[in-house]
C-alpha cells in the first residue's frame, strides 16, 4: 500500500469516526423548542409518592436532583400541575391519566407554531415503586425517582433521547440503577445547545 | 426449529431497539400479546384531535380498518384508538416519546381499552406498534420508530407515510408474528425471556 493509499484510508477513517459520533449525540425535541426565560422552573407538588419512605415522599430529593440542570430551578410547591400554563410542575403523586400501564414517568409537554415551550407536567405512575437519594432503607427492584426525574426534566427543557450509552438522556434505565442522577457531557451538550 | 429461533431472534432485534419514550418498562411480548383485547392488522384512516373534557389532555382520535385479526379475538371491520397528543387551535400537546398515529399507516396493533373507558388505545405504547413494510414479495413487520417529540423520524411523500422503518432493519413476517401471538395466547411462552430489561 503506497503513501497515498494510506492517507486516503485515513481521511476515511476519520470521515467515518465523525460520522458516527456525530450520529450518536444528543438529539432536541422536533420541533426544536426551548422556554422564553434561560431559566426555567420546575417546582414539586408536594404530594409525594407513596412508595418513597424518605419523609416527604421524595419531593425534596428529587427538588435537589432536578438541579443537575443549571438551568432548572425548583422548590416544593403546594399548587398542582395545570396543564397548558406554566410552570412546569413534577407530580409525584399522579398518573395524569395518561402514564399508565408500562409507562414508568411521562412528560406532557404544550407549545404554540413557533420555538418556545408553554407548558410542561411530569406524571408518575404510582403503579410502580421508587426509591429516592434521601432513603435509608436503599433500593430493592424499584426505580431510582432521582434519576428518573433528571431525565424528566431533559424532556421539560426541551431535549429528546440520545444515543450515548450513559448519558442520562439514554432512553433506557434499570431498577436500582441511580447513574442518571449525574449529567453526562453528552446532556450538558444539549442543555448548552438550547440555552 | 430454525425458523422459531430466528424469529425470537428477530423479535428480540425488534424489542431490543431503543424505546425513545418518557420512561418506560419494558414488557416482555408474550405479556403484551395475552393483555390485549384485540391485535390486528389494519389501516390508519382518518385521525382528528381533541382536547377531553376537562380541557386537560389533547387526544388524537383515529378510525383504523382492521385487515386481519390475530389469536383467538375477533372484533368489528372497523374500530376507534384514542392516543395523547395532537394539535388544536395551533396549541399542541405531546407526551414525549408516546406513540404517534398517522393516516395511512399500514400497522399491527396491539390494542386494550383504557382504564377509564372502553376507548381502544395501542397497548405497552411503541411496544404495541409494529409498521408493515414490503421486502421483494414478502411483509415484514418491524418497530415504530416515531416517537412524539421526535417527528423528524418521519417525512411525508405523497400522502404517504415513509419512515426510518428502512430495509436494513431487522423485521419479522406477518406469519410469524401471527404465530407467536398464537403460542403466547395458548400459554405456550413463545417469547418468554424477551425484553426483561426495563426501558425508558
Amino acid at each position: 500500500m503506497n503513501r497515498k493509499s494510506i492517507l486516503t484510508l485515513a481521511i476515511a477513517m476519520v470521515v467515518v469516526v465523525s460520522v458516527a459520533q456525530s450520529a450518536s449525540a444528543y438529539v432536541l425535541l422536533s420541533p426544536r423548542r426551548t422556554w422564553a426565560s434561560g431559566t426555567v422552573n420546575v417546582p414539586v407538588y408536594t404530594g409525594g409518592n407513596s412508595t418513597i419512605t424518605d419523609g416527604d415522599g421524595g419531593v425534596t430529593a428529587v427538588v435537589g436532583a432536578v438541579k443537575a440542570w443549571n438551568v432548572v430551578t425548583s422548590s416544593p410547591t403546594n399548587q398542582a400541575a395545570v396543564r397548558g400554563q406554566a410552570p412546569a410542575t413534577i407530580m409525584l403523586n399522579t398518573n395524569g391519566r395518561i402514564c399508565t400501564g408500562s409507562c414508568l414517568a411521562a412528560t406532557l409537554t404544550g407549545y404554540y407554531t413557533g420555538n418556545t415551550i408553554y407548558d410542561a407536567d411530569v406524571y408518575t405512575n404510582t403503579k410502580y415503586k421508587f426509591y429516592s437519594s434521601r432513603e435509608a432503607d436503599g433500593c430493592s427492584a424499584e426505580f431510582d425517582i432521582d434519576g428518573i426525574m433528571v431525565h424528566e426534566v431533559g424532556h421539560v427543557i426541551g431535549i429528546g433521547h440520545s444515543n450515548v450509552a450513559g448519558a442520562t438522556m439514554y432512553p433506557t434505565v434499570s431498577s436500582c440503577n441511580a447513574a442518571n442522577r449525574t449529567l453526562e457531557s453528552d446532556d450538558i451538550a444539549a442543555m448548552l445547545d438550547l440555552y | 426449529m430454525h425458523r422459531r429461533v430466528f424469529t425470537i431472534i428477530g423479535l428480540l432485534v425488534i424489542l431490543a431497539l431503543p424505546l425513545s419514550a418518557s420512561q418506560f418498562v419494558n414488557v416482555p411480548f408474550d405479556q403484551i400479546a395475552t393483555e390485549s383485547r384485540y391485535i390486528v392488522r389494519a389501516q390508519i384512516g382518518e385521525t382528528w384531535s381533541a382536547w377531553d373534557d376537562a380541557h386537560e389532555v389533547i387526544y388524537t382520535y383515529a378510525t383504523i380498518r382492521v385487515n386481519r385479526y390475530f389469536g383467538d379475538a375477533t372484533g368489528p371491520d372497523t374500530l376507534m384508538i384514542r392516543e395523547v397528543g395532537g394539535t388544536v387551535d395551533g396549541y399542541t400537546q405531546e407526551a414525549i416519546g408516546f406513540p404517534v398515529i398517522r393516516a395511512g399507516q399500514d400497522v399491527v396493533l396491539m390494542l386494550s381499552t383504557w382504564e377509564d373507558s372502553s376507548d381502544f388505545r395501542i397497548h405497552a405504547f411503541n411496544q404495541g406498534k409494529f409498521l408493515v413494510n414490503r421486502r421483494g414479495n414478502r411483509e415484514v413487520l418491524t418497530a415504530d420508530p416515531e416517537r412524539q417529540g421526535e417527528a423528524r423520524l418521519a417525512t411525508r411523500e405523497g400522502g404517504r407515510v415513509q419512515t426510518t422503518a428502512s430495509d436494513d432493519e431487522a423485521g419479522i413476517s406477518i406469519e410469524e408474528f401471527a404465530q407467536m401471538v398464537n403460542d403466547a395466547r395458548a400459554g405456550r411462552a413463545a417469547g418468554s425471556g424477551l425484553g426483561r430489561t426495563q426501558q425508558q
